[in-house]
């Protein structure tokens, strides 16, 4: 540990860590898959004879050669054909009722309904061999109309699935908004937005290594939820969840889109088990672009009504989201968006509907922020928009409306439970921090010198919400005293990058009073736990820490009860303090922990821990130039305040807050995905062509909190991480229209390219200055 | 076909395909797996390393064109002794790091460009030139500047340099 901020990083700065595909396993067969060119269309034949033939080729099928493929091994008999894919049932993400009918075929059997979706598979002994036979694949479509966009869905001229519409799932949260509050208002602003599609791109791709053995299978993943892709594949294969051990090393980075279970998942593991081999997929770059899940995608109208001081009357969200061809990952997560709607506003009538349309196109999925970037975007450029049209600073608009901090626990008219916040703190110190004032009188002196580039500032205020969602509130955790005197705790929660071995290690430490380096942490191994939930939804450090400290407390009330005994003593009169256990009187010297475990025997407690929603709230500020004739922007600044409650680790939810203000600023003005006329995605050029930010493209960022503990949760701890997504692309958006003075913000769609930009510059010209 | 790297100081006799990557055969031949591949199309850099003290895109180079030629990886960092390279103890205390997959390769592309030239880390547009070079998912790039910044000092510090 000396001289390492972190746990992780002698292993991960040497060279030592070991993600999934550093594990070296004598006989491993790389899988490599073929992927449709088309986007949609009946499949009529895979003809997969020419690869088996190639040297180092070990075997090549489609999902029908899949059916006659024998098995090594008679215990694995009974598993016949390919399993499908199984449907989320965490989160509401998705519904059986979605999914009847529309079956997720591993690998496609009589229909392609994506560009990339896998056709065949292809195992050799190394990935070179198996992608010469990849290559020898060929298949034969009878193409059909693509169908990429929510309106082209709506229409259900080309259907999906025979017999069954595009709308997979539809929703609402709030009540219909009469007529006459519309009616009645001084000012309704409408716009319509498009939340483009986003790849989370975490730096390395997703990966499987599948190993049988003695009737079991150990899967090792770069995964967020270990023990629901033991749960899933074990029922995929049809055993016993404890045939089958997930392990998590280190991960990559996830940003929320490694936590299913894939198509090439089920493929990998029933691979494994009929070959009696182990079997990896390391996806590549350019097939992670093509077939990895995305995030984001919605169309959205909005509505919003204000009286002449700019108190908020009410606020309509309509959503039309495009969740891809198979409804079974997170054809509901556009729900997350209509339950946020309200944001940070004292809004008395919020109305939010979602359809979920099917298109044909990779299927979307939860990406950093997943449902609340979307309800933040909406709500604040039609925010900035009204305060333009009212003659009233943006941030005193948002100040007028603010839900202040004496109204929680506050019931918003879309549902949700806001636990606490002060959200004017959050947005007065960004103000201050920016140094609001200054940009402002730059920005004025700016309008009168027809030679400067234009200035904008932009706010975006947000309200978002951590932990999960009723069903998947909870986490498991163990912590376990042992005779030499360490400390084993485990929990459900996997990192990807989060330093959950140094926080939560830390933690431990200090709940039960013991040195920091007698705490082991261990995670990511569904062998050490029982059960888990796992990390999503910023729920580590609120849930996952908190099922830490209550394993700590349960620890000590059984050390205690045990010292009792030993001592004869009532075991309120066993003290706890600094990691041992003390006699109120006798003669009995005090006790540590590994001590009563020599005597006792072993001590380990489990523990299940429940926690509410939380929700972290914050305010961000964008400095923006503009040069219309070129349509380039230059963001001058970004100020991200951000209120996680009482932050268990600060150093890393600072370096979250701004890696993901990085990953906001590049949805504002870079990233996304645009598809051809036969539904392929664009992108023939990987990340030359997906262009996340690099260090030239970003601005100078300062990152501050405010602090308002949850009273949800033991530790005060609310999510993390996902603030910057959530908070600087309204910011950031706000900024270039307020530079161009533009009155219609559906003049800019994300991302802010430079043809968008410059196109809202020069509709603005040909309209009268506002 | 035979070749001989020289990786990390130590002389290393390899048969390998002519079309292996150079990344795919410090892997997996070398089991040198602290070179990732994040792209193998040379955009991220995650699998930069040095060859004859020049920084390359690993998975851009075949192996056979490295015969005879020195490679150094992040494995080759510390000091014989195992002490760590003041780029790594730096890249810890900036927080320049989260998952840690792209690590090595802004460590290689640091390390190459400061042995050639100690004054690369003196001035705040070449550090950022230098982390301009390669792509990060996790941290926004700051505190990988930062901690650039920090072992460059470190290093002009140190007696002889």
């Amino acid at each position: 540990m000396e001289g390492w901020s972190r746990r992780e990083d002698e292993r991960l700065l040497g060279g030592r860590g070991r993600y999934v595909a550093d594990i070296a396993v004598p006989g491993c067969l790389d899988a490599v898959f073929v992927r449709s060119p088309i986007a949609h269309g009946l499949l009529r034949e895979v003809r997969c004879d020419a690869a088996r033939e190639v040297a180092g080729v070990s075997g090549a099928w489609s999902a029908a050669d899949l059916s006659d493929l024998p098995s090594c091994a008679p215990s694995t008999a009974y598993l016949r054909d390919l399993p499908p894919v199984p449907y989320t049932g965490v989160a509401r993400l998705s519904t059986k009722d979605a999914v009847a009918g529309r079956e997720w075929p591993s690998l496609a059997r009589d229909r392609v309904r994506y560009a990339g979706e896998a056709v065949a598979v292809v195992v050799g002994d190394d990935r070179y061999a198996a992608e010469d036979g990849a290559g020898l694949v060929t298949c034969r479509i009878d193409p059909l109309p693509a169908v990429v966009t929510p309106a082209e869905s709506a229409t259900d001229e080309v259907r999906l699935y025979d017999g069954l519409g595009n709308v997979a799932f539809q929703a609402a949260a709030g009540r219909p908004i009469e007529d006459h509050v519309w009616r009645r208002a001084a000012v309704v602003v409408e716009a319509a937005y498009r939340q483009q599609l986003l790849m989370p791109t975490p730096m390395e791709c997703r990966t499987i290594l599948a190993v049988p053995g003695d009737d079991r299978l150990t899967v090792w993943a770069g995964h967020q939820m270990p023990h629901r892709l033991r749960r899933e594949l074990a029922a995929t294969l049809g055993w016993p969840a404890d045939r089958i051990r997930v392990v998590v090393p280190d991960t990559g980075g996830a940003f929320g889109s490694k936590s299913p279970t894939f198509p090439e998942f089920v493929v990998v593991a029933f691979l494994a088990v009929k070959l009696g081999r182990p079997v990896r997929w390391i996806e590549d770059r350019m097939e992670s672009l093509l077939a990895a899940t995305r995030g984001r995608g919605q169309d959205q109208r909005v509505r919003l009504a204000a009286d002449a001081e700019g108190r908020l009357l009410a606020y309509e969200l309509r959503i039309d989201a495009d969740v891809g061809a198979y409804p079974h990952l997170a054809v509901g997560l556009p729900l997350q968006t209509a339950l946020m709607a309200t944001g940070p506003y004292l809004t008395p009538e919020v109305h939010a509907t979602v359809r979920s349309m099917l298109t044909t196109t990779m299927v979307t999925y939860p990406y950093r922020g997943a449902g609340r970037p979307e309800a933040t975007i909406a709500l604040e450029r039609t925010m900035d928009t009204l305060a333009h049209r009212l003659g009233i600073d943006p941030a005193e608009l948002r100040r007028r409306n603010f839900i202040p901090p004496d109204a929680f626990p506050y019931t918003t008219p879309t549902g949700r439970c806001y636990d606490s916040g002060d959200y004017a703190a959050a947005l007065d110190l960004a103000l201050r921090t920016a140094g609001y004032d200054d940009w402002k009188a730059e920005r004025e002196r700016r309008r009168a010198d027809p030679g400067a580039l234009p200035l904008g500032i932009g706010v975006s205020c947000y309200v978002e919400r951590s932990g999960g969602e009723p069903g998947a509130l909870h986490e498991f955790a163990a912590v376990e005293a042992r005779e030499d005197g360490s400390i084993l705790a485990t929990c459900g929660a996997s990192a990807t990058g989060q330093s959950h071995e140094t926080t939560f290690a830390a933690l431990v430490a200090e709940s039960l009073g013991v040195d920091e380096r007698r705490v082991l942490l261990v995670e990511g191994d569904t062998e050490e736990l029982p059960e888990g939930v796992g990390s999503f939804a910023s729920r580590s450090a609120q849930v996952a820490g908190g099922a830490l400290k209550q394993a700590c407390d349960l620890l000590v009330a059984a050390a205690r009860e045990r010292a009792a005994g030993l001592w004869e003593l009532p075991v309120e009169e066993v003290a706890w303090s600094d990691g041992a256990l003390h006699p109120a009187r006798g003669a009995s010297a005090a006790m540590g922990l590994a001590e009563l475990v020599k005597v006792t025997g072993p001590l380990r407690v489990d523990g299940r821990f429940e926690s509410g929603m939380a929700f972290p709230f914050g305010a961000h500020v964008a400095v923006a130039e503009v040069d219309p004739e070129l349509g380039t922007v230059n963001v001058l600044r970004v100020v991200a305040v951000d209120d996680c409650g009482v932050a268990l680790n600060p150093a890393a939810v600072r370096g979250q807050a701004l890696g993901s203000a990085v990953q906001g600023i590049g949805q504002a003005l870079y990233e996304g995905i645009p598809y051809d006329g036969d539904g392929v995605p664009m992108l023939p050029w990987g990340l030359l062509d997906y262009l996340i930010p690099t260090a030239a493209e970003v601005p100078p960022i300062t990152i501050a909190e405010t602090s308002t503990p949850s009273p949800v949760t033991p530790l005060g701890a609310k999510g993390a991480g996902e603030s910057g997504c959530i908070g600087t692309p309204a910011a950031i958006v706000n900024a270039v229209a307020d530079a161009l003075r533009l009155d219609d913000p559906g003049l800019l769609q994300t991302p802010l390219t430079p043809d968008v930009v410059w196109r809202a510059a020069h509709t603005r010209r040909q309209e009268a200055p506002r | 076909m035979k070749i001989t790297l020289t990786v990390n100081g130590d002389d290393v006799a390899l048969d390998v395909e002519p079309r292996r990557i150079l990344a795919d055969v410090l892997r997996e031949d070398c089991r040198l797996t602290g070179t990732h591949l994040g792209c193998e199309q040379g955009v991220c850099g995650a699998c930069t390393v040095l060859v004859d003290g020049e920084a390359v895109r690993s998975c851009l180079m075949l192996a056979v064109q490295c015969d005879g030629r020195s490679v150094r990886t992040v494995e080759g960092l510390s000091g014989a002794d195992g002490e760590p390279h003041p780029l790594q103890l730096a890249f810890s205390a900036e927080h320049a790091l989260q998952c840690g997959f792209c690590t090595p390769g802004f460590l290689m592309a640091a390390v190459a460009a400061l042995e050639a030239d100690p004054g690369a880390g003196a001035g705040d547009e070449r550090v950022r030139a230098l982390v301009e070079s390669n792509l990060c998912r996790c941290t926004g790039y700051e505190p990988i500047r930062r901690a650039i910044t920090r072992a460059a000092a470190r290093l002009a510090a140190r007696p002889g340099a």
